[in-house]
């Protein structure tokens, strides 16, 4: 059975990640409260949106980097 | 005792309680135009009757008769000083209720006496406009239970008797002192809806409408409702209040015509009268009132729904709705400018296919904590539903000799087009609003 190590470097990377994505969503709903013109208040009141449009990015990226991974790994053999 | 006690005070606390609270709403001026009945019961006026008691009698104590009861014997400034029915079983059991009234089972020989200022007549349809002519004739105030009567020609003799008399005459169309019709329509007159572009009534239940009858020949006189010689139906049971909330919200317009089908659907119990109708009133203007009742489902319960160009009210809830609310968090409305743009980018099916659901909608209370409060289940009354205000106002207008602007001809528009309606049903054709029957009050 082979082990998979996740070193501190890649959960730190992740987290990063993830912290970006979060950073994106807030920023996303800092735009939609000027845009809409409602409460401040809204960036705590909803940060359950931004969690759940945070966690899509993450995703997103994460599929992108999937396949970046594939696409450079069939490159890098021919 | 004290119970007893604190009640009534509750009750003359809770009408003055009333009238200060739409006093003191903004722009009182628009609400006394969109309520003018309202005008006769000013604080101080209620103030200057003191210990002074309307001297009441009830005709009619089946359950109506008997609810009212209830509610008068709450109210300060009257007591029941007789009572009348010839039905024997229910006479009694008013009796009860108020062991000090005198009983009759004539109404006019209860007329004849000077013992009595004013009358409350919860009878059968048929009865009404003899009793309400004989009563102002004898010089009684008159309190009668809607529909105004069973067919027009006795409508326009019940409002040319009251051209012509000095008397009150009210009729029971309680949601005219219910609090969230009067905020619901001053908000629909002030232009909260934008334009009234169309009107839901409907009234479901499920229920055959039957009472218990001790014997055979008993039947059409418990079960009068059903015989249209005595009742006018659904229309006039139950959409008489409905219609008139329709054109108090578009300000005395009259619809102009009429057209709908009626049939016994379910209760093929022997009855005369229709257990399902649907009827289409159209104003002059193209806006249409869409009225629909039915006793053998309950699902939809009972609403009055009034469509604007830029919300909804649904008046028997207590609540409204705006089209373009933007209530909703900043996040929650990009998410679904965000989705109706990519449904709508379907080519096969663009904006104007799009289900539109009533999901989107926030509901917001007319008054607050009375939202949903009146379901129309009650077969005899619901409470908090103006019932015992507009009784409370009738026994005041009694002491004062004033006349309440506008209920006998909201009574008397709504009436017409109940009949008209079951006219459109029963013919099966279109009915327009005939010349004969139209008053000054009404605009078309």
């Amino acid at each position: 059975m082979r082990n998979i190590i996740i070193t501190p470097k890649r959960i730190k990377k992740e987290l990063l990640i993830l912290l970006v994505c979060l950073l994106i969503a807030i920023a996303v709903n800092i735009a939609a409260i000027i845009s809409y013109q409602t409460s401040w208040w809204e960036i705590l009141t909803q940060m359950g949106y931004e969690i759940a449009i945070a966690l899509v990015l993450y995703f997103i990226f994460l599929i992108v980097r999937v396949l970046k991974f594939f696409i450079l790994k069939i490159f890098s053999k021919k | 005792m004290t119970s007893k006690k604190q009640n009534k005070q509750s009750v003359d606390l809770s009408l003055r309680q009333f009238i200060k609270d739409l006093g003191g709403i903004a722009g009182g001026t628009a609400l006394l135009a969109s309520t003018p009945w309202l005008q006769s019961f000013t604080v101080d006026k209620l103030s200057e009757l003191k210990k002074e008691k309307a001297r009441l009698a009830v005709i009619g104590t089946g359950s109506r008769g008997q609810y009212h009861i209830h509610n008068m014997l709450d109210i300060e400034h009257l007591e029941i000083v007789a009572l009348c029915d010839n039905y024997i079983p229910n006479l009694k059991d008013a009796s009860v209720l108020c062991p000090k009234a005198k009983t009759y089972t004539d109404y006019k020989k209860l007329l004849e006496s000077s013992e009595i200022d004013g009358v409350v007549i919860a009878t059968p349809l048929n009865w009404h406009a003899p009793m309400v002519l004989d009563a102002l004739d004898a010089g009684k105030h008159v309190f009668c239970e809607k529909a105004m009567a069973l067919t027009m020609d006795e409508c326009k003799a019940i409002y040319e008797a009251y051209q012509q008399t000095d008397r009150v005459l009210y009729f029971g169309l309680q949601q005219l002192f219910d609090e969230k019709y009067i905020k619901g329509i001053q908000m629909i007159h002030s232009g909260l809806l934008g334009d009234i572009v169309g009107m839901r009534c409907h009234w479901f239940r499920n229920h055959d409408w039957r009472r218990p009858v001790p014997s055979p020949e008993l039947e059409r006189k418990i079960n009068w409702r059903l015989y249209w010689e005595s009742s006018g139906g659904l229309m006039t049971e139950l959409g008489s209040h409905q219609l008139e909330i329709c054109n108090w919200a578009m300000g005395q317009r009259v619809p102009v015509s009429v057209s709908g089908m009626g049939d016994i659907v379910y209760w093929k119990d022997g009855r005369e009268v229709y257990d399902s109708v649907n009827l289409v009133y159209r104003y002059a203007n193209g806006v249409k009132i869409n009225y629909e009742s039915l006793i053998s489902n309950k699902f939809n319960g009972m609403e009055n729904q009034i469509l604007g160009n830029r919300g909804t009210a649904e008046l028997a809830q207590g609540l409204y709705y705006l089209e373009d609310d933007d209530a909703s968090p900043a996040i929650q409305q990009l998410i679904a400018e965000i989705r109706d743009k990519v449904f709508s980018a379907i080519p096969a099916a663009g904006p104007s296919w799009r289900s539109e659901t009533k999901g989107k909608y926030k509901p917001y209370a007319i008054v607050k904590n009375t939202a949903g409060v009146h379901s129309g289940a009650s077969m005899i009354g619901a409470d908090a539903d103006g019932s015992d205000l507009i009784l409370s106002s009738f026994a005041q207008a009694c002491i004062t000799g004033e006349k309440a602007k506008n209920i006998v001809e909201e009574a008397y528009v709504a009436t017409i087009l109940c009949l008209l309606g079951n006219q459109a049903m029963a013919e099966q054709k279109t009915i327009y609003f005939p010349e004969e029957y139209r008053i000054p009050y009404m605009k078309f």
